[in-house]
């Protein structure tokens, strides 16, 4: 009957957990030595024409130009801008309105169907509308991103609100819980790990909306460069503006897969079961 | 009729639910007086209502007639008095053991670092001292069940309700906690009602067994376990435990093999 036979503190295997992020990071260096070095050989080797593909090299000191015109940093920083704004207003909408509808089933039923029919057209597509209305400059991309990233981030929060496992909320009241203690410390932080998810879906989404508003019209941006690089003939400035995006968009999705393995460790484990 | 020194009465306490257009009563007429530091079992054949006796106990639902009374006061809504150990641990994965501990003190307007050291005091007394950092995903099922009490004592009701806390465990840990629940029982003098599947749990545990009949649950019988106290595990191998759980199971079989043709008749009902 020996109670430390029975309690043995779960181990937290620190060692293989080091193991294994030395390991995948190694395999990252692999992965794009590998990459760079392919991209090179085709560049130089199989496809001699610097129009159609240009070696990686190239592309390097393409972007060394246009970082000492200055011109690199103005694009970047527009671009950025756009991002910052649109899905930062997608985000603040996203959440209040899906506050606000996982409250009233009476609303949500008016306006689910517009929800889903929203969400389901390639908003990206109204490009073109959204300019003639809003103008050229920063306004009509803020409506394009917000409007591509928003209905993740509202359909995840009102899910994750509305699914709240019965039996916690049952818990919750045994011990005496209030309406609003009901809220604040079962449903939101229940619906939480929704809500990062939602906000992961839509931060892809958001940068593809970025570049799309600008090639449909602007004065600049990444997606500017990249149009304008290719019309002259530019490809080198064409893959300038395509890695960084490319980079933006491994950043963002890592941040926030980070913070979902912050906020709601037990659903990785989850998985891992 | 409520007795006057009963810690937890139950008057008259009958249940129907509406389904449909049909009527279904789970529980008729239960009286059942538990006295103060008393360990009390209910048994019955599975879907006899013991599960919705006990939510209504708790005030989580209300009866369709009947009262619930704790030290003479009727309850009329949850945590009055009383708290409730869940089936499933009913832990907020989100909050570690401290946190989950600390529900109670917390939702009671505590501030946090007394609710906190509360916490830790019943995890330790729990035989889970120094788990307060860890989250549920990262324990077994038993040490989880053992959080669930925790957090069910630092609520700090005198009754505790306890809904088969153990039948998700495995056949040796259940035995383990079947005995660390006597020795926790003991140190907090808590009265404790449990509902349980398993009629040597509610032998081994128990002062008195109550005993349900099918639905519509009704008393059918009531045991006095008069085996000395305290008992060690090894008391279950001994003739005069074996004769309280074949006791039980002879009043209970009826019952189960009723519940079983129940079960037919409604499963034959519903498809023609």
């Amino acid at each position: 009957m020996s109670k430390d036979r029975y309690l043995v503190a779960p181990q937290r295997e620190v060692g293989r957990f080091r193991l294994g992020v030395w390991l995948s990071t190694a395999r990252w260096f692999v992965s794009f030595a590998v990459a760079i070095a392919l991209w090179e050989l085709c560049a130089r080797v199989f496809i001699d024409n610097t129009l159609f593909f240009t070696p990686l090299s190239s592309v390097v000191i393409r972007a060394g130009e246009l970082w000492s015109t200055g011109e690199l940093q103005r694009h970047i920083y527009v671009s950025f801008t756009e991002f910052v704004c649109g899905y930062g207003l997608s985000i603040i909408v996203g959440i209040a309105l899906g506050i606000v509808l996982a409250e009233f089933s009476l609303i949500r039923g008016l306006v689910d169907p517009w929800i889903s029919m929203l969400y389901a057209t390639p908003i990206v597509a109204l490009g073109p509308l959204f300019i003639l209305w809003l103008g050229i400059g920063l306004t009509s991309k803020i409506a394009i991103v917000f409007l591509v990233a928003v209905f993740p981030i509202l359909i995840n929060t009102i899910t994750g609100l509305t699914t709240t496992d019965r039996a916690l909320i049952e818990v919750a009241r045994s011990f005496a819980a209030n309406q609003q203690q009901i809220y604040t410390k079962v449903r939101l932080p229940a619906a939480l790990p929704f809500i990062i998810a939602g906000l992961r879906l839509s931060v892809a989404r958001a940068l593809v909306g970025v570049v799309v508003a600008e090639l449909f019209g602007a004065r600049a941006g990444l997606g500017f460069l990249i149009l304008n690089a290719a019309q002259s003939f530019d490809t080198a400035g064409v893959f300038v503006g395509v890695i960084i995006l490319a980079i933006a968009g491994v950043v963002s999705v890592e941040l926030l897969k980070w913070l979902e393995s912050r906020l709601a460790p037990w659903r990785e484990s989850g998985e891992q079961e | 009729m409520i007795s006057a020194n009963a810690k937890l009465s139950t008057c008259g306490l009958s249940k129907a639910f509406r389904k449909g257009n049909a009527q279904i009563e789970v529980l008729r007429d239960l009286n059942i007086d538990i006295f103060p530091r008393e360990f009390v079992s209910i048994v019955g054949a599975s879907g006899c209502g013991k599960t919705t006796f006990l939510r209504l106990v708790d005030g989580l639902i209300q009866p369709s007639s009947g009262t619930v009374s704790v030290d003479g006061k009727i309850v009329d809504a949850p945590g009055k008095g009383l708290s409730f150990v869940f089936q499933h641990d009913g832990l907020f994965p989100w909050r570690n053991c401290g946190n989950n501990t600390a529900l109670g003190p917390e939702l009671a307007g505590r501030p946090f670092k007394q609710a906190r050291e509360l916490a830790c005091s019943f995890l330790r007394l729990v035989g889970l001292g120094g788990f307060d950092q860890h989250y549920p995903h990262e324990l077994s099922g038993g040490m989880r069940q053992r959080v669930n009490i925790a957090r069910a004592l630092a609520a700090g009701a005198d009754i505790m309700l306890m809904d088969e806390p153990f039948a998700a465990l495995d056949a040796q840990t259940r035995e383990i906690m079947q005995s660390e629940l006597l020795r926790i029982w003991q140190e907090t003098q808590k009265t404790v009602l449990l509902v349980t599947h398993q009629i040597d749990e509610a032998v081994y545990l128990s002062d008195r067994v109550l005993i349900l009949t099918v639905r519509p649950g009704r008393l059918k019988q009531e045991v006095r376990i008069d085996l000395p106290r305290p008992r060690e595990l090894s008391i279950k191998r001994t003739p005069q435990f074996v004769y309280f759980t074949d006791l039980i199971w002879r009043a209970i079989e009826q019952e189960v093999r009723d519940s079983i043709n129940q079960e037919a008749r409604t499963l034959a009902s519903l498809h023609s």
